[in-house]
């Protein structure tokens, strides 16, 4: 399979990393052979018909931060590179915007009407524009795939329209965002304040200098639409979540509700067409209860009950189980150039 | 919705009776909530034996086909009545909850018929702080919880509360 990556950061030189571990045991369980014929980042595409050294683009990348450093690379962008490279499958890595969606949006759209199957991690043109994209691609007969873009390595959204597939989904509740979990889980052990916490955790890298998008519940709302939509069917967008986050959660608080047998955690819930991100109190012993910045959604289904999934919600490794079983899967239905 | 209703029997004194109480209130739909025997007891002049049941019915018209099906197979009801069944809220509210009128907050949230604040634990750190309250609230059978929380959201907005509310409501 032919494959094209825009976006060359923490996952698309994760997913490099990861085909390259795995490239004989895709080959020999799948007869699998992925051949990644360019490269995009910021500073232009690096492309190789027979298919590009991933090594040597990796190691362009983490000494000279530019792909356009590979040796024969070009200036290209990344739509240009959707509309002139030969490929089966993109795989959309670059920054998620949820005011635009862009660039994302535009590639995902692109490589639709090059006809190239979709594989993204990005949650922002899902979560304003889920059902455009469906759309887009279903005219232009290809596959699009996005387990990735909620909950990194816990898959939720292939196994409730995959392997849950004779349920139907009545609601959702999950912790979507492992830094606020991080956050949270470490106010709760320490008895600090979220604004000492908060320091300390971008110091370890775990939350961005520009935190809002974690602490507001931003990050949460959109991987919550893209679950609304993919797996009950909600024709929601982002503006319909009614959204707030975890900054005014004191360590009194915290205090009170574990006195009860309660902890704080920012659930994203999904009922009666309603979506809402918020700190809830939890019962200690419900399976929500996780810690650390693991992520955990838990579906409603209507003969299964309450199947409850946990895993890591982030990681330029383990992102990558979700991206490589949404290859994989889109191998198995199409085969070679389909 | 199901209603709860205490119901007090006399049974005959012979094996199967209890059984012969349950069956119709299985088959119209009741569940049983409790059984409480009082055989030992007092045994009544009558050779009867009291028990006191709590069941939960879909409805008036079910409840009344169980009591009939009951008198006809010779058992006495002595005692019905209906018990309101009681849930529980339990919520956070964090901000200058005891500033912004503590008392008020509470009066105007038993305001609501069903509705009672029953318990209230809270956290001062220091005077010029946020301080924390965790609340539980008694509410009755038939009483639209999504109501309970607008009113409650809606004085929380006017005090400017941050309101942490359990995963259930
Ligand atoms: N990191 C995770 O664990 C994780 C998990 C799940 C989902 N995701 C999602 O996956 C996506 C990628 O995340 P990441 O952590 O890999 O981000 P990242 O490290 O910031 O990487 C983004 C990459 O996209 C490139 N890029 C930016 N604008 C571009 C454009 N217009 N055309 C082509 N390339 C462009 C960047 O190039 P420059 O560096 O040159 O600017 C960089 O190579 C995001 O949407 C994120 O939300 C991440």
């Amino acid at each position: 399979m032919r494959v094209q990556i825009i976006g060359f950061g923490v996952i698309g030189q994760g997913l490099a990393e990861v085909l390259l571990r795995k490239r004989e045991e895709l080959k020999q369980r799948y007869s699998l052979e992925v051949k990644v014929v360019s490269i995009t980042d910021i500073s232009g595409t690096a492309y190789a018909e027979e298919g590009l050294d991933l090594e040597k683009a990796l190691s362009v990348a983490r000494q000279t931060r530019a792909i356009v450093n590979y040796p024969g690379a070009k200036e290209m962008t990344g739509i240009e590179a959707i509309e002139e490279i030969d490929a089966d499958l993109v795989i959309e890595a670059t920054p998620s915007n949820i005011k635009t969606g862009e660039p994302g949006l535009s590639h995902m759209l692109a490589g639709f009407k090059a006809g190239k199957h979709v594989v993204t991690s990005n949650k922002g043109p899902l979560a304003l524009k889920y059902k455009e994209l469906v759309t887009e691609a279903a005219r232009n007969n290809v596959e699009f795939r996005f387990e990735a873009s909620v909950g990194g390595a816990m898959p939720v959204i292939n196994l409730a329209r995959e392997t849950l597939s004779g349920d139907k989904i009545t609601a959702i509740e999950g912790i979507l965002n492992g830094t606020t979990n991080y956050i949270l889980s470490r106010m709760t052990r320490e008895g600090l304040s979220f604004e000492q916490v908060l320091k300390e955790a971008q110091e370890l890298g775990y939350a961005e200098t520009d935190p809002t998008y974690d602490i507001e519940g931003i990050d949460t709302a959109s991987k919550l639409v893209i679950l609304a939509n993919a797996i009950m069917g909600i024709d929601a967008t982002f503006s319909d979540v009614k959204t707030r986050g975890i900054t005014r959660i004191t360590p009194e608080a915290i205090r009170l509700a574990k006195e009860r047998g309660y902890v704080i955690k920012l659930i994203g819930e999904v009922r009666n067409n309603h979506l809402e991100v918020s700190p809830r109190l939890i019962p200690e012993t419900h399976p929500l209860n996780v810690d650390g910045a693991l992520n955990v959604a838990m579906l409603h289904c209507d003969v299964a009950g309450e199947i409850t999934v946990v895993g890591k919600g982030a990681g330029a490794i383990e992102t990558q189980s979700a991206i490589l079983s949404d290859i994989i899967a889109i191998w198995k239905k199409r085969g070679a150039g389909q | 919705m199901d209603m709860r209703v205490s119901v007090d029997l006399e049974l005959k004194d012979t094996p199967g009776q209890l059984l012969l109480a349950l069956e119709p209130i299985s088959r119209y739909g009741g569940n049983v909530i409790s059984i409480i025997h009082l055989r030992e007891e007092e045994k009544l002049r009558s050779g009867r034996v009291p028990v006191h049941f709590t069941i939960d019915v879909p409805d008036e018209a079910s409840l009344e086909r169980i009591i009939n099906e009951l008198e006809e197979q010779g058992v006495r009801v002595t005692k019905l009545g209906e018990v309101t069944k009681k849930e529980r809220i339990t919520l956070l509210m964090i901000g200058h909850v005891v500033d912004t009128d503590l008392r008020d907050t509470i009066d105007r949230i038993n305001e609501l018929e069903g509705v009672m604040v029953s318990d209230l634990s809270l956290a001062m750190p220091h005077p010029d702080k946020e301080s924390s309250a965790i609340v539980d609230i008694e509410v009755s059978q038939g009483v639209d919880r999504r109501r309970v929380m607008e009113r409650i959201y809606s004085i929380a907005k006017e005090k400017n509360l941050e309101i942490v509310r359990s995963l259930e409501v």
